[in-house]
């Protein structure tokens, strides 16, 4: 590998002086994978030369992986070997704003907070809502189909992507959908690359379909002795006439961690439900009203109400919450939530483990936080356990956080399933060679 | 299995296909009949004529019809199909605009006139179970009473499939809030082209690995049977209004749109109609549109009471800022159902001023709409053609509606040519060559106006990993080899 990287560096050299080439040992220690050192940083500045390293890379036989911020690295198994990081943030241009349009093209390497900013100077933005919004990049949060509370709403990546240019394993870049808001022309690509890891291609730009800003916004808390009571409220107001932005189930483990680390005071006993609505003064009145009322009903306790910077620090610190040591991200029903929280408390109990869990519960996704981290071998029989329970259910469970020893004892997606063969055929087409780094995703591939 | 065992897949370049001798085919024939009942395959000159056609101006003849009951039937055929080499090509309602269901390679004719029950309603997970045959409107009809209905509605919802739909990905007036097929489909059973039924996406959200169900959706038939689809449901909206603008200048009307739109209103609809379409509908169906008026947008608002009131009342004075001549919101549920009427007729309507006419499908950034319908009018003029406009204003998506009669000679010919300039000015503006219908037969060429070369390789990956053979509905989609530099010529 030695001598193939060396001859990397000297054709990358001699084709693109203003790219960074990072080959120093040190220097390299600081962009660790999984405790995992590449063999060669790049930093393009445009996606041509992103490109066209990529296409070196591939000639060399060697392995590829892009990085934006870092914020979502942890996520995925170990990788066989990394030959080449490409760094992304350099490839940070805001291309386009189709404010009439309510359209915008970026490169990947913008991050999602300065996109906002842009975007609200007219009164826009991208209706995506993912923890660590000033590091991680649209490109991270699109490889990763990165999400928050707000999807609830507006959906995730696959729902607000209207197009993307990807450079594929050789060097080439294709283009999937296009500009425009409605389009069903040809394969939708762009749902194959969201989500992907960079196993297919590398994302370098990505246009998106934009929302007008909310006029106000505004945050109920909720306090419920029960689990089940602060559910049946969700799965009311789910097949309500309401229309929350976003349905946060916060459980006594997580509300403490809020406390704790960011000074954010809920009730440290039972489930609080946070409720955020968007839209006019009018609306939000009647939506706050009813939702009050139809919490009364299913016994909830208290009813705060929260706006402005108080609320805004409110929800980033729920965002936050996500991305602990060792995060387990589950997937079900909104009516099997309440039996899997139940049998998640049994089994930690079993185990002697704690738990902090905060749920998007209007979409049953639950992130669970498991301490103490170190603990290994009671995490891994808790895990297995709960992967068992799922397994009936129909959910899934994915550690998208963990201490790296652990990924070499449990696979973190969980395992495969049917369609699986489907998926390795398609990497089969589009990576033959291997030339993106292999192990990080589900399957190994 | 590990990845290295999978064989690698040659692209099969140029599949030949070569029609079915009546000896073989009486063969295929005894063994489908074997596998379905002798009732339920179709082989006779007379009941394959019904099966030639779709609602494009497209034809093909299928060598055998089959009407299967179950996945398990399906992934039978499928494989004995695989043996002879023979093409499936899946149907729906044959509603089609755009050749997805014409077999014009021949081969088996799957329809899913027999797979169209509800499965399953979950009201607390929102979520339904359904087969692929069955018909879109149904399905929100069963739910009405619960409070609760299936989004995309097509126009054509009466009679078209959601099975269909989630091959052309297909859309409908109210895109623009809530998206389209794709959107609102949790999950699919599949058929593979190799015979093999596959659970694709799952109970939950965020399922690991590859979105195959994302892929597979508006994939045109040509990479799965759909045998189970798994659906969004939604509660119905409390309060729904409808109205309408008139406006004596096109260009006011499209000006309008723009402005409702960036002012951050997004109505859950707004289609417009111009002179000649608002003639034919208003002779049809007497929902009371202007006869004289230079275009309409009918507009619809959707949500909580108060959203709504807020949301006409923005609408109705931007309209008036745009000089619109009058603006009615409908009064009752009766006048509102008209309204819709008219327009989701719009296209039977224009059956009683020409014989004949071609339902075009682009799709253009909202602002360009003025230049591009002015394009339009340019163009057809040239070819000397009458052109109607009914469409999508919210999202872009035109629905030129060309006139024409076919016993004029070279009228077809001048109506192809002047589709085809249509949609190079959509692509011209950064726009799309498909919003709805799909490429199918009738827009294969000119997926070449949008996508290059590499785009189109990489995009073909797919169906080299999973329908090498191109056994599943050939022909379709993609640029027929050979034929991609006339394109870039015109």
């Amino acid at each position: 590998m030695i001598g193939e990287i060396t001859t990397l560096v000297h054709t990358l050299q001699q084709t693109l002086p203003p790219a960074r080439l990072i080959t120093d040992l040190d220097a390299l220690r600081g962009y660790p994978i999984d405790g995992l050192l590449p063999g060669l940083v790049t930093i393009p500045n445009t996606v041509e030369e992103a490109a066209q390293i990529i296409a070196a890379a591939h000639e060399q036989h060697l392995t590829v992986m892009a990085r934006g911020g870092g914020s979502q690295t942890n996520l995925g198994g170990l990788a066989e070997r990394i030959d080449v990081l490409l760094q992304t943030t350099r490839l940070d241009s805001l291309l386009e704003h189709e404010g009439p349009d309510l359209t915008c093209q970026v490169e990947a390497g913008i991050t999602l907070a300065t996109l906002q900013e842009h975007l609200r100077t007219q009164g826009q933005r991208l209706s995506l809502d993912p923890p660590g919004a000033s590091e991680t990049t649209i490109g991270g949060i699109l490889a990763t189909n990165a999400s928050g509370p707000k999807r609830l709403r507006y959906g995730t990546a696959r729902d607000l992507v209207i197009g993307m240019r990807v450079v594929q394993a050789d060097g080439e870049i294709a283009r999937s959908g296009g500009r425009v808001v409605k389009n069903v022309a040809g394969y939708d690509l762009n749902k194959l690359y969201i989500g992907s890891l960079g196993t297919l291609g590398i994302i370098v730009e990505a246009n998106f379909k934009l929302h007008p800003l909310p006029q106000s916004e505004r945050t109920l808390l909720l306090s419920y002795a029960r689990v089940e009571d602060a559910m049946q409220t969700v799965i009311k107001l789910m097949g309500s006439l309401l229309t929350p932005s976003a349905l946060e189930l916060i459980d006594t483990g997580a509300a403490n961690d809020m406390a704790d680390l960011f000074g954010v005071s809920l009730p440290t006993s039972g489930y609080t439900l946070a409720v955020n609505v968007e839209g006019s003064r009018a609306t939000i009145a009647r939506q706050i009203e009813e939702t009050r009322s139809l919490a009364r009903q299913e016994h909830a306790l208290l009813g705060e109400e929260m706006e402005g910077p108080e609320q805004d620090h409110f929800w980033d610190t729920v965002r936050e919450h996500t991305q602990g040591t060792l995060t387990c991200k589950t997937s079900v029903l909104l009516t099997q939530v309440v039996p899997y929280l139940t049998m998640l408390q049994e089994i930690c109990n079993r185990y002697q483990l704690e738990s902090a869990s905060i749920a998007h519960a209007g979409n049953g996704v639950i992130y669970t936080e498991l301490r103490p981290g170190d603990a290994t071998s009671r995490l891994l029989a808790a895990i297995t356990e709960l992967r068992r329970y799922l397994d009936v259910l129909g959910g899934v469970l994915v550690i998208e956080r963990c201490p790296v020893e652990m990924k070499r004892l449990l696979s973190i997606w969980g395992e495969p399933k049917g369609d699986f063969r489907m998926m390795q055929s398609l990497k089969q087409q589009f990576d033959p060679q291997g030339t993106f780094v292999r192990g990080r995703f589900l399957g190994g591939l | 299995m590990d990845i290295a065992e999978i064989p690698p897949i040659v692209t099969a370049s140029l599949v030949s296909y070569t029609r079915l001798t009546e000896a073989r085919k009486a063969e295929i024939v005894a063994q489908l009949s074997a596998i379905l009942g002798a009732r339920y395959v179709l082989h006779s000159p007379y009941d394959l004529m019904l099966y030639e056609y779709d609602a494009s101006i497209e034809r093909g003849k299928p060598d055998i019809v089959v009407l299967p009951a179950s996945a398990e039937e399906i992934a039978s055929i499928v494989k004995l199909a695989r043996r002879y080499q023979i093409p499936i090509v899946p149907r729906g309602a044959g509603t089609g605009l755009s050749g997805g269901a014409v077999p014009i390679h021949g081969g088996i004719v799957i329809v899913f006139a027999r797979m169209n029950r509800i499965l399953d309603v979950d009201y607390a997970n929102l979520r339904a179970t359904i087969q692929p045959g069955l018909v879109n409107l149904h399905l929100s009809l069963a739910l009405n009473p619960h409070g609760f209905y299936y989004v995309p509605d097509p126009s054509s919802q009466r009679s078209c499939t959601i099975g269909g739909n989630v091959g052309e990905n297909a859309g409908g007036p109210h895109t623009l809030i809530y998206g389209v097929t794709t959107n609102h489909v949790l999950g699919l059973e599949i058929v593979t082209a190799e015979g093999e039924i596959v659970q694709v996406g799952g109970n939950g959200l965020d399922t690991p690995g590859y979105d195959l169900t994302g892929l597979l959706i508006g994939s045109e038939g040509t990479l799965c049977i759909a045998t189970k689809i798994i659906v969004r449901i939604v509660r119905m909206p409390e309060a729904v209004k409808t109205m309408v603008a008139v406006f004596d200048d096109m260009d006011d009307a499209s000006n309008t749109v723009s402005e409702i739109i960036a002012s951050g209103v997004i109505p859950a609809a707004i289609e417009m109609m111009d002179q000649m379409i608002l003639q034919a509908v208003e002779e049809a169906t007497h929902a009371g549109y202007p006869r004289d008026a230079a275009a309409v947008l009918l507009m619809e608002a959707e949500g909580l009471q108060e959203t709504v009131a807020e949301q006409i009342e923005q609408i109705v004075s931007i309209c008036e800022k745009h000089h619109a001549r009058t603006v009615r919101i409908a009064a009752t549920e009766a006048e509102r159902q008209l309204l819709w009427a008219g327009r989701k007729n719009a296209f039977g309507a224009v059956g009683r001023i020409s014989p004949e006419f071609y339902v075009q499908d682009g799709v253009v950034p909202r602002t360009k709409l003025p230049y591009v319908l002015r394009r339009i009018s340019e163009i057809c003029e040239s070819y000397h053609l009458r052109v109607g406009n009914v469409f999508h204003a919210g999202d872009g998506n035109l629905h030129p509606l060309i006139l024409f009669d076919s016993q004029v000679p070279g009228e077809i010919e001048r109506v192809r040519q002047a589709g085809h300039e249509i949609l190079h000015v959509c692509a011209e503006v950064g726009g799309s060559i498909t919003g709805e219908h799909g490429v199918g037969l009738e827009k294969q060429e000119e997926m070449a106006l949008i996508f290059s070369e590499v785009d189109l390789r990489i995009m073909q990956q797919v169906r080299t990993a999973w329908n090498p053979q191109q056994t599943f509905n050939p022909g379709k989609l993609f640029p027929r080899p050979g034929l991609c530099a006339d394109i870039k010529q015109l």
